[in-house]
């Protein structure tokens, strides 16, 4: 499904709303603080055949649910030994190419009325894959050996009608769900074929847990999550409604994970600590969406619209159009131009990286779902 | 949002449901999780004949009545359980003691935990077979009680359990549950329900859940006559003891993981195959594998690391500078280990003195030897995909007994010395040594450590005194897997009603008739050996108006009595073939069929399934046509009656003129399949004759060929060829045939080179046709045998003819090499080969006679079938050898002849005679030649054998020698064999 569709709203609806998300601090339609999430159940395990699962239902009735299966697969070594993986102190391996490792995960989105070669659903699949994928560490993880490793099959399926931009709610389903995947124990050592165990409850998690739960999640790593953040003037607004999404002036999609450590970090990786509570935060990707506000079609002022005598006070149409197309007049919605402000992205990024920011917070509260 | 997961809190029937997760490997490779739903009841029977309750609620037959019981309501107690017991083993019992169940002394009234049963198939599927015959014997009474399926006996994992110990608990939750409910049945004398294990482990948690456990040994104990039973229990009960008791080295190098094999093997760098020991060398096992053309060696103890001849095992080849050349020596172990105590353990070195001695020979000799690229590439053992072990048959060894010991029920260590001598010496715990020496006795292998040289093993039963014939024959049979136990009720169950009041019915409308042809008018003999009892085949012939002859076999109709898939069609299937021993015959059907009701007897009617052919003077085939019918043989001679009657001139009667013309016939016949390129190949055969009354042997005698053999042979072969192109067409895909494959020409490049070196001959391999020339030119015009013994030598490099389904091979492989013909199959003995019954089946769906049965169709099932009669077929004639060889044995048994032989193989410490006239071969070692051993000097090349020293001879390949033969115990194996002397060289 496109960001695009579905805005039902009169341009002086839209100018109404964003004027009161310009606000400092903006007020938002359901009375949410700019950094809150919507409410959201959640549990693990739904679907006994999978490695494993998660379903997410949020607030406003959208609800996905996620599966994920692995599979063994011959890991193929290029001609020129591209792609080879050098197997490094601790076992884990260094990427050589990375076009290999991209086929590693394969993920399909299917969403409720909308075809599966949509535009707008490869786009989704492609940003929640895109997020995991620039994860080195993620892929890392299914490696077995040299000769074989995991090949992940990811499937995402809205079961609600798209009552607004899923992305998020996908995001933290595949999240869920790959903090809920086990993988068979494998017996086998070095290079041979892959041996595996028998016994399921010896499997273990694709994303080891600590024994306690709770608080010593620090060190650990996780499944990276996509957020949507949108800007309103100078206001940054997480987890937009679908409402709020149609007044939005720049919408990102942000792709983090909480990195165990920065030395883990590749040097391409800017860490971004900024306080030293909380998670290690590293972002992966950002996607800005065309946000549905450019669509919309804009409001006349009073002083265009002949409805209100605009032809009375004798200006041409020629001067009436430059108006309706130039500078914005106070309370007329005029969909957003242009790119991002580059001040507005910088402090978004920012503020998505936060320490025991929102970030922290929603990984908290996944966290907290029992991995059943 | 309410949860989607099934909820177990609210769901009334939520106890009733719970599942099992696994993981599952695929042989693609492909790794699954699967879930599965175990749905839980209240209705699977607790089968103890005491129980009421049980039985409102147990499982009906169409019929409504309940499915009998099966536990006794007054089971046998012990001297712990006086009230009477019921078993509960768990599955380390039987992996360890199956034996014991199988006893008939004790172990009645088991409760076989389902759990057990798909613990037991993971473990070992031919225990698990074994197990599952105990269930269906009805007096054991033995049950299989489906635990995980019964609510109350249903045991969820817990967390952090392994699955062992969760199979465990499971066990005792049974045991308990059983208690309990036998209780509730509030019968007089409840009997105990009792756990097996020899786990310590569960047994302290069964005493501290108040459940009653014994061990293995302490139950057997409980028992009469336990001590005997003692013997059964293995002695690797205490793992952790054993470790502590020696700590010194492993002899033996680890296996590798599977994983890493199979990764080996797939990628081409390690070598899987069946293991085969030499049979004159104990030490030197050859596997072949497909990768090369010829078998990898695999020399020494080290290398062999404990495979045993027949086990599935995965190589490694070893570098070239170990590359040997194959043992010209022979090396037994009996001789070499002789004096090894079995008590003192080994003392840190696999290779004994010894045996380091016989190998440092070995080396020197292939060092002096001048030419290279003799040696044969080695290798070594680095796993065992798979343990053939089987029961083995064999004797004490008496040697190795400390005299003080001899008396007395202590538990003593002795060697086992097979009778297979590929089989290595098996250690075994006894306390009944005294009884047992002397006897021949049943032993099972049960494991091999790293740190034993020898397998450990313990006893399953004895077979009686040495050389009393019962005992003989019977571990014979067990050698050789042949089944000779009588046919169960269930197989007799499917026999006509009549019995041997059986006739063809006499209305031609009765159902029997239908599509039959009356052929009862024909003048029909059959031509068998003498007292042939089960008469398959027999004949007719007759002249036609248009100057062809009409020329009938026919076949007993068995496929009439033995329908598909009956338990007797199951029995046949799995026996495969009827076994003729020298005295005894081991029929594949019951005796009622096979020696009357399918017997083609004389003079009485028979169904039969005809070939008739027109063939022209020439013998050349017109036609043929196939029909079931109705018969009326005249008469029943033996090849001598036969060839009598023919011979007479002044014997001028149709029936005798008929034989006459197949005679004729048959010549001609013969002559276009030597044309053709057949083979006539020889082994030396010899026939015992027994005395009427108590049937001991008398004497031996090498059988007489006669042309009323060839004859009736080859008109089967006509036969058969006729009926392989009938079923093939019909059923491309699935018919049953008998390829014979071309043997690999370096098959023969020793037999060549021997030739060539020794005679100047030259052996010509390219086709059968070149061979069956190169054979006939094999003359040496002063001694006649030398043919004979050429055809013995290159029969011996064939391969071995196969049944085989249709659709696995490709049709220019479907060919008969020996017999050169394009294709073959079996058809004229249906009552003594299932190949044939099959094949029965397959051409009377192909005539449209009957409807095709399943059976027939799938390829599958043939093939498995084709499989299994290989094997029979196979060991068939290997243990009738064997019968032959010990009848020879008896037969000279205090008799001294001199005899001529010849040399059929030279090793430099010895040579093989063959001696024609009883059809054996005997070893002559150098030490057998005088005291003390002389010198010899080995010229592989020229095989020539040179003697120096004591005594002074010349022996070389294929030449004559004088031999006295006598016979002789080997103290060894046990086995009255002849043992040759040489008595001169001509």
């Amino acid at each position: 499904m496109s960001s695009t569709n579905h805005v039902l709203l009169s341009p002086a609806e839209l100018a109404y709303l964003h004027a009161s998300l310009s606000l400092t601090p903006p007020i938002r339609p359901d009375g949410r603080a700019p950094t809150q999430f919507r409410p959201l159940v959640a549990e693990t395990g739904i679907l006994p055949g999978t490695n494993g699962s998660a379903r997410i239902c949020f607030a406003d009735g959208t609800e996905a649910i996620v599966g994920v299966k692995a599979e063994v697969e011959r890991t193929v070594v290029g001609p020129e030994g591209e792609g080879v993986i050098v197997e490094g102190g601790e076992g884990e391996v260094e990427e050589g190419g990375g076009e290999g490792e991209a086929g590693w995960v394969e993920m399909t989105v299917e969403i409720p009325g909308v075809r599966d070669d949509d535009s707008g659903t490869a786009f989704l699949a492609a940003m929640l894959s895109e997020g995991l994928l620039a994860d080195e560490g993620f892929v890392r993880r299914l490696w077995i050996n040299r000769r074989f490793h995991w090949k992940l099959y990811l499937d995402i399926i809205l079961i609600s009608p798209p009552l607004s931009y899923p992305l998020p709610l996908l995001s933290l389903t595949t999240h869920l769900a790959l903090l809920s995947t086990r993988l068979p124990r494998l017996k086998s050592e070095g290079d041979e074929d892959p041996f595996f165990d028998d016994d399921w409850a010896a499997a273990p998690y694709l994303f080891p847990r600590p024994n306690g739960k709770s608080t010593t999640f620090v060190s650990q790593t996780r499944p990276p999550i996509t957020l949507l953040v949108m800007a309103v003037g100078n206001n940054i607004i997480f987890d937009p409604s679908k409402e709020e999404l149609a007044v939005a002036d720049v919408a990102l999609a942000v792709s983090v994970t909480a990195g165990s450590s920065s030395s883990q970090a590749p040097s391409k990786h800017v860490p971004m600590d900024t306080s030293t509570e909380g998670r290690n935060l590293r972002l992966l990707s950002i996607r800005t969406i065309d946000p549905p506000s450019r669509l919309t079609p804009p409001g006349v002022a009073n002083a265009a619209n002949s409805a209100y005598g605009a032809n009375a006070g004798q200006k041409t149409t020629h001067e009436a159009q430059a108006t309706a197309e130039g500078e914005a007049v106070e309370g007329v919605w005029r969909a957003p131009r242009g790119g991002a402000k580059r001040m507005v992205l910088g402090a978004l990024v920012q503020k998505v990286l936060e320490r025991g920011g929102v970030v922290d917070e929603v990984l908290d509260a996944l966290e907290g779902v029992d991995l059943g | 949002m309410s949860s989607l997961k099934r909820s177990l809190d609210r769901d009334p029937f939520a106890a009733n449901i719970s599942s099992k997760v696994y993981v599952r490997s695929t042989k693609s490779g492909k790794v699954q999780k699967i879930v599965r739903e175990v749905y839980l009841r209240q209705d699977i029977p607790c089968s103890s004949k005491l129980c009421r309750a049980c039985l409102a609620t147990a499982p009906q037959d169409a019929a409504g009545r309940p499915t009998p019981f099966v536990l006794s309501e007054d089971p046998a107690g012990t001297a712990v359980y006086p009230q009477g017991h019921y078993l509960v083993p768990d599955t380390n019992a039987f992996l360890t003691a199956m034996d014991l169940f199988e006893q008939s002394a004790a172990f009645y009234d088991v409760v076989v935990l389902q759990i057990v049963l798909e613990e037991l198939r993971n473990r070992s599927l031919p225990l698990y077979n074994r197990l599952i015959g105990l269930t269906k014997s009805e007096d054991k009474r033995f049950y299989v009680f489906f635990n995980e399926f019964r609510l109350e006996t249903h045991v969820a994992r817990d967390e952090g359990e392994s699955v062992n110990d969760r199979n465990d608990r499971a066990v005792r939750k049974a045991v308990a549950w059983y208690a309990q409910h036998l209780a509730r049945t509030g019968a007089k004398k409840v009997p105990a329900v009792v756990m097996l294990s020899n786990d310590r482990d569960n047994l302290r948690k069964a005493k501290q859940e108040g459940i009653p456990a014994c061990s293995l040994a302490d139950y057997v104990k409980q028992l009469k006559d336990g001590d005997k039973l003692l013997d059964m229990i293995p002695e690797t009960e205490d793992q952790d003891t054993a470790k502590e008791k020696r700590p010194g080295e492993p002899l033996y190098p680890e296996y590798f993981s599977m994983s890493k094999m199979m990764t080996g093997v797939k990628s081409g760098l390690l070598h899987q195959g069946i293991f085969n020991v030499s049979p004159y060398n104990y030490l030197e096992g050859s596997i072949r594998v497909p990768a090369f053309p010829k078998p990898l060696l695999v020399l020494g103890r080290e290398n062999i690391n404990r495979s045993i001849d027949g086990d599935l095992v995965v190589v490694e080849v070893l570098p070239k500078d170990q590359w040997k050349e194959p043992s010209t020596q022979v090396i037994e172990e009996d001789a070499i280990t002789k004096n090894e105590n079995p008590d003192a353990e080994e003392t840190g070195d696999i290779v004994s003195e010894k045996e380091r001695k016989a190998l440092q020979e070995e080396v020197k000799r292939t060092h002096t030897k001048t030419t290279e690229g003799h040696a044969q590439p080695t290798a070594k053992v680095v796993g065992v995909v798979k343990r053939n072990w089987r029961q083995y048959v064999g004797h004490i060894d008496q040697s190795a007994i400390s005299q003080s010991t001899q008396q007395g029920r202590k538990q003593e260590v002795v060697f086992v010395i097979p009778m297979d001598k590929k089989i290595p010496k098996i250690r075994l715990r006894t306390r009944q040594v005294a009884e047992l020496v002397g006897k021949r006795i049943l032993v099972t292998v049960d494991a091999w450590d790293r740190s034993s040289r020898h397998p450990t093993g313990h006893f399953v039963r004895s077979l009686g005194e040495l050389e009393t014939k019962a005992a003989e024959t019977e571990a014979l049979l067990l050698e050789y897997d042949v089944q000779y136990r009588p046919f169960p009720k269930t197989v007799l169950d499917c026999l006509p009603k009549e019995g041997h009041d059986w006739k063809v019915p006499q209305s031609m409308d009765d159902p029997g008739w239908k599509d039959r042809e009356d052929l009862r008018g024909l003048l029909i003999c059959s031509i068998d050996p003498i007292g042939c009892q089960d008469i398959d085949d027999a004949l007719h012939s007759r002249p036609l108006p248009n100057g062809n002859i009409e020329v009938g076999v026919h076949i007993a109709d068995v496929s009439h009595f033995v329908k598909p898939n009956n338990a007797m069609d199951a029995e046949a299937s799995i026996r495969g073939t009827t076994v003729y021993l020298v005295d005894k015959r081991i029929d594949m059907l019951p005796m009622l069929l096979g020696t009357d009701l399918c017997s083609l007897k004389p003079y009485v009617e028979r169904y039969a399934f005809s070939v008739l052919w027109e063939l022209s003077p020439d013998a050349d085939i017109v036609n043929v046509r196939f029909t079931k019918s109705v018969i009326k043989s005249r008469e029943a001679f033996s090849y001598e009656e036969a060839q009598l009657r023919v011979d007479d001139a002044a014997q001028q009667d149709e029936l005798t003129t008929s034989i006459r013309t197949l005679l004729a016939l048959s010549r001609k016949l013969k002559q276009k399949r030597m044309d053709a390129g057949a083979l006539s190949l020889s082994s030396p055969e010899v026939k015992v004759q027994m005395e009427s009354e108590t049937s001991d042997p008398i004497d031996v005698k090498t059988k007489e060929h006669l042309d009323t053999m060839s004859l009736v042979e080859e008109f089967m072969l006509l036969a058969n060829v006729s009926v392989a192109r009938k079923i093939h067409e019909a059923f491309p895909q699935t018919a049953i045939l008998r390829r014979h494959g071309a043997p690999p020409k370096t098959n023969f490049d020793e037999l060549a080179n021997q030739l060539r070196v020794k005679r100047g001959l030259d052996l010509n391999v390219e086709s059968s046709r070149a061979l069956a020339d190169s054979l006939d030119a094999c003359v040496n015009p002063s001694e006649p045998f030398f043919n004979t013994l050429v055809r013995i030598m290159a029969t011996r490099c064939m391969m071995a003819a196969e049944y085989f389904c249709s659709g696995t091979q490709a049709y220019p492989e479907f060919r008969h090499y020996g017999l050169a013909s394009e294709i073959y199959t079996h058809f004229t003995s249906p009552i003594r080969r299932y190949a044939d019954l099959a094949a029965h089946r397959q051409l009377a769906a192909a005539i449209g006679y009957e409807a095709v049965h399943p059976s027939v169709r799938s390829r599958g099932r043939l093939e498995a079938v084709c499989k299994n009669i290989n094997v029979r077929h196979r060991n068939a004639q290997l243990a009738g050898r064997a019968s032959i060889a010990y009848y020879v044995g008896q037969a000279l048994r205090g008799k001294a002849t001199e005899e001529d032989g010849f040399v059929l193989k030279i090793f430099s410490n010895g040579f093989v005679v063959l001696v024609p006239r009883f059809g054996v071969e005997g070893l002559i070692r150098l030490r057998d030649l005088a005291e003390p051993e002389p010198a010899a000097e080995f010229d592989a090349e020229t095989y020539t054998l040179r003697t120096s020293g004591s005594r002074e001879v010349e022996v070389e390949l294929f030449q004559k020698v004088r031999v006295r033969v006598t016979d002789q115990k080997d103290e060894t194996t046990g086995k009255r064999g002849v043992k040759m002397e040489l008595v001169s060289v001509y």
